[in-house]
């Protein structure tokens, strides 16, 4: 498999309930190479989110393995998961997620101090630059309409020059014309650096931007890959 | 008009209320007001019992709670009145006679008892003297009680017999401590007590002798009975008769206590402002949570005064099941630390009533109104637009009103506790003034923190940034905790300093001694043999016993009001001396010291300050004294303030030196005297046997064991300051809790190690507790400045230890913060993906 870089077996994600054992995702596999991008569509409810979050390792599958840049998960703790997030893994959130007591540039240069690096505040800059924010370096996040909030996310996602980019409705919250912009923004940023795109979306149109395409329906995967 | 039945709405609010107890959201309200009643509930309860036992101690030099005097005996209604109240009774009648004996004769105050006396104390008495003593008992018929100095004056020993009258007594005990004789130094003849039952067979008390009769009362705990025997027998009293209960019987002690209850309000205050401050910010956090609920009842058609009635009524359940809870908890604490301090403290410490408690409760709800009012009126103004617009808040009240009510209901709390308006706008107006400057400079110094830090690491960026995200917010905590650290260093100041100072006036080596009666011959030899002691000596005073007489040409009967005290100074001899110099411990406040010898006209005297208030004595009167039966004539030239709490020799009246000289004279004085020279006590009695020693030991372990009760009472009290901090803190961390969730998750997601969020939370609390620690350590030096100055009247100085404040703020916020806020730090990182 060589350029794979995130792969998903047989994951399975089992809640306990009131009404018993609630089986939101049931044995669903998957592999992403190097470059490639991904769109998991499905309606509410379908898990969408529960696989983005097992995916990024922000939490631990039932049974089943992800292997994320030659990592086996649940061989690891927290800490030990984050700090494969901090070298592997960049975000962007439907509501933006940024950091209200932090400004513009100190959101973006977050995940590179976070990896330990030692030029956060060029390439934070040059990054805020490459958005169209070069002006509001300074601003918090309060300052900011939606639009350039999400701009300020994705500029702090690719940061870190991740491996893997998963993005929650990266347009959720923006009206069509700046989801547009948004989403041209984030195809542009994956083709330069040859992330690989995992992305959550209701938006078709976004979706069949990806090379790839999952639809899940209560846990299971009912139209697999390609698009 | 309301639409809805009150009924109705009131079913309405208790099933709101139930569902969100259920939900927790209530509990850190609930908690703030528990701490706020509790503390102030148990403080009160524990004032009180501890004041009662104080007065029930100061009561012991009186020996009764309440005694009626006179110079003939009390009337058959009088004691009839006493004993159906249901009080104790207990009778003294006190002479002087001339005591016989083989070897000479020796004037002696007689005092003759029943078997009730003492009913406040013991006496102690030894079986020989200077012997071991041991409490309690009294003279039977037939025995005679006497000091130690009419067996050596007589050269008798125990078992001896002496002659009282016609009555022959055998010497059975040396007397060497009468509760009630302590306030009353200056008895100069040796004491000798016998039974009451005895007294007619002496034949001495005949019509027309000087005779004092002492009619003691005890109350039982708990009763009223005393006032209303007070409030009986004040209209009928007669010319030679008056009351004395235990607040005029004894300066040192009634200032004592009026010391301690300031400490002990002064404490409790602060705890109840914590407390406060902790409601305040949990009520703010109920209203804001309420925003959504109040503009969709609004929308579903309840009215402004509906919706604002709804939420009062759950906050006042609220508050009435807090207050009652807290005073019961109070009630406990209290108890808890009597049975815990039963060996220091007087078995029969009165029980507190139940004013404490609804004083407690009082407290609760006044706070709670004070303080939630304000956020509950926003709830009334939700617009109901806000169910389509998300974003839209109240108009604010205006911010006169929120203060203004916080305010008035901290001046209410204040006043309550120390029933002194001057110090309460003092010290509200003070606090108001130094909170706007602080916050100020406060604000001030987070922004330069900025900037300073724009380039440090990233967890002091996120800390510091979390604390200026809402500057506002963040200097309103940090002068919250600034208040809990300012009070912590304030009970620490009074605890320790403030006691000490005060100790400090009474030094270790006040005088334990006093020395009566000293002949003029023997002046000189006693001086000299106190020397050789290594004594350390006042002056010797001369002494001549004297009574004023009139007032600009009036008498004084017809001047002074009954029951104060110049009355009481008119109604006995004074100690009148003559002094060249001002004694140590007196101030003049009007006219000028002596400088000269008296020329031929009317020679000066110097009248204590508070005397002369009560006779209206004015510079330049005109007094006339009778003394050894001659009238002698004076004139005001300077009223002096006495440190009565320096156990000195001190005079009501001092005359120009010179003035009484041809008139017959004793001096007396006061030394210290280190323990373990009973030896050399002895002696000196011996070789003088005229001169009468007292020891007040005695009366300096009362001063003392009252002074360790104070600290005792204060250290307690911090741990209810402490609750009430940490009610506080915590109310305040819970507000911002959501949103540390919710950015620790995000952190968390972006790869964040646990370890660099604590740190982040570490370098944030501890700024916070420095600046706090900082501002703490500004307004205690400014509080103590001002309270030394005006309510204890002490000198001030720096305290450079406060400094600490700071380090201690850092470290404890620091950790409380980190452990708050732990919720946070262990947030999932799936929640981000939960939101929006």
């Amino acid at each position: 498999m060589g350029a794979s870089i995130l792969t998903a077996r047989n994951l399975s994600k089992v809640v306990p309930s009131a009404e018993g054992e609630l089986t939101i995702l049931h044995e669903l596999s998957l592999e992403l190479n190097k470059g490639d991008s991904l769109a998991i569509v499905g309606s509410s409810g379908s898990g969408k989110s529960t696989l983005l979050g097992l995916l990024a390792g922000l939490d631990l599958p039932s049974s089943g393995e992800v292997t994320l840049a030659g990592q086996a998960l649940s061989s690891l703790d927290e800490d030990q998961r984050a700090r494969i997030r901090a070298e592997h893994v960049g975000f962007v959130f439907q509501s933006f997620q940024l950091l209200d007591s932090l400004n513009a540039l100190e959101n973006v240069m977050l995940p590179l101090e976070l990896d330990g690096r030692k030029d956060a505040r060029e390439r934070a800059t040059h990054l805020l630059e490459r958005v169209g924010l070069g002006k509001r370096l300074t601003h918090s996040p309060r300052q900011l309409s939606g639009g350039e909030q999400q701009r300020v996310a994705i500029a702090r996602a690719f940061a870190a020059e991740p491996d893997v980019l998963f993005a929650d409705e990266p347009t959720g919250n923006l009206d069509s014309h700046t989801g547009e912009r948004i989403s041209d923004l984030l195809f542009e940023l994956n083709k330069e650096s040859g992330t690989t795109l995992v992305l959550v979306t209701h938006d078709e149109r976004l979706a069949h931007r990806c090379r790839r395409l999952i639809r899940l329906e209560a846990g299971l995967m009912v139209a697999p890959l390609e698009p | 008009m309301a639409r809805l039945p009150l009924l109705r709405l009131f079913s309405l609010a208790m099933r709101q209320l139930l569902r969100d107890a259920r939900a927790g959201e209530l509990r850190v309200l609930f908690f703030a007001l528990l701490v706020a009643v509790a503390a102030s509930t148990a403080i009160g309860y524990f004032g009180a019992r501890l004041n009662g036992a104080m007065l029930l101690r100061a009561t012991e030099f009186l020996g009764a709670d309440l005694v009626l005097e006179g110079s003939s005996p009390a009337r058959p209604e009088q004691i009839r009145s006493g004993t159906e109240l249901g009080l104790d009774h207990a009778r003294i009648v006190e002479f002087s006679s001339v005591i016989a004996a083989d070897n000479g004769i020796q004037l002696s105050s007689i005092k003759a008892v029943n078997e009730q006396y003492p009913l406040r104390g013991e006496l102690k008495s030894a079986g020989e003297p200077f012997g071991a003593e041991t409490p309690g008992g009294g003279p039977k018929p037939g025995e005679a009680w006497v000091e130690a100095r009419l067996l050596t004056a007589l050269d008798l020993k125990v078992g001896d017999s002496i002659d009282v009258g016609m009555k022959t007594l055998r010497l059975e005990r040396v007397l060497t401590y009468e509760p009630d004789r302590a306030g009353n130094f200056y008895s100069l003849t040796p004491r000798v007590m016998i039974n009451l039952a005895d007294l007619d067979a002496t034949g001495v008390v005949q019509p027309g002798s000087r005779v004092s009769y002492r009619e003691l009362w005890r109350a039982p705990p708990g009763s009223t009975a005393l006032q209303t025997y007070r409030d009986l027998v004040k209209p009928g009293l007669a010319a030679n008769q008056r009351l004395q209960d235990s607040r005029d019987g004894n300066q040192q002690i009634g200032g004592a206590l009026g010391k301690a209850e300031r400490y002990l309000n002064m404490a409790s205050l602060v705890a109840v402002l914590l407390a406060g401050v902790a409601v305040a910010l949990s009520a703010n956090r109920f209203a804001s949570r309420r925003f959504d609920a109040s503009a969709l009842l609004r929308c579903l058609g309840l009215s402004r005064r509906e919706a604002m009635l709804l939420f009062s009524l759950q906050l006042s359940v609220l508050g009435l099941l807090a207050s009652l809870t807290g005073a019961v908890l109070g009630w406990l604490a209290q108890f808890g630390l009597f049975y815990f301090l039963h060996d220091l403290l007087p078995a029969d410490v009165p029980p507190g009533g139940l004013l404490p408690a609804v004083a407690g409760i009082g407290t609760g709800l006044v706070a709670l109104a004070g303080f939630a009012l304000p956020p509950l009126a926003a709830l009334g103004r939700v617009p109901p637009l806000r169910v389509l617009r998300r974003d839209l808040l109240p108009i604010p009240s205006s911010t006169w009103m929120v203060y203004g009510a916080a305010l008035f209901a901290l001046g209410l709390i204040m006043w309550r506790l120390s029933l002194d308006l001057v110090l309460t706008f003092a010290l509200l107006g003070g606090g108001v003034v130094a909170a706007l400057i602080l916050g100020g400079l406060l604000l001030l110094l987070l922004q330069s923190l900025r900037r300073l830090l724009a380039r440090a690491s990233l967890p002091w960026r996120l800390g510091l940034g979390q604390l200026l995200r809402h500057p506002l917010a963040a200097a309103g905590q940090s002068l919250a905790f600034g208040l809990i650290l300012l009070s912590m260093g304030l009970i620490a100041l009074l605890r320790g300093e403030l006691l000490d100072t005060w100790q400090n006036q009474l030094p270790k080596d006040a005088p334990n001694y006093f020395a009566l009666n000293i002949l003029p011959a023997d002046k000189e030899a006693f001086g000299a043999r106190l020397l050789d002691v290594q004594a350390q000596s006042a002056p010797l005073y001369p002494v001549i016993p004297g009574r004023l007489i009139s007032i600009n040409g009036e008498p004084v009967q017809e001047i002074v009001s009954k029951d104060s005290s110049g009355d009481r100074a008119v109604q006995r001899d004074l100690s009148l001396t003559w002094a060249a110099d001002l004694p140590q411990g007196n101030v003049l406040t009007a006219g000028t010291w002596w400088t000269a010898q008296p020329g031929d006209g009317v020679p000066g005297v110097s009248v204590e300050a508070k005397v002369a208030e009560s006779l209206k004595l004015k510079l330049d009167d005109h007094l006339v004294f009778t003394i050894g039966g001659e009238n002698r004539e004076a004139r005001v030239t300077s009223l002096r303030t006495i440190n009565w709490d320096n156990f000195q020799p001190n005079f009501f009246m001092i005359f120009q030196p010179g003035t009484l000289k041809d008139l017959p004279t004793t001096y007396l004085t006061s030394f210290y005297l280190a323990p373990g020279h009973d030896q050399q006590i002895v002696d000196l009695s011996r070789a003088f046997p005229a001169v009468t020693i007292l020891q007040v030991e005695a009366l300096l372990e009362q001063l003392r064991s009252i002074l360790a009760q104070v600290t005792l009472a204060v250290e307690y009290v911090l741990l209810f300051v402490l609750a009430a901090g940490m009610a506080v803190l915590f109310s305040g961390l819970q507000a911002t809790l959501d949103e540390r969730i919710r950015q620790g998750a995000l952190l968390r997601a972006l790869g964040a190690e646990r370890r660099l969020l604590v740190k982040a939370r570490r370098i944030e609390f501890g700024l916070l507790g420095a600046v706090s620690g900082l501002l703490a350590a500004l307004g205690t030096e400014l509080v103590t400045w001002v309270l030394y100055r005006y309510a204890f009247d002490l000198a001030w100085h720096p305290h450079p230890w406060l400094l600490l404040l700071p380090v201690i703020g850092a470290a404890l916020i620091g950790a409380a913060g980190v452990f708050g806020t732990r919720r946070a730090l262990n947030a999932s990182p799936l929640t981000v993906l939960r939101e929006g």
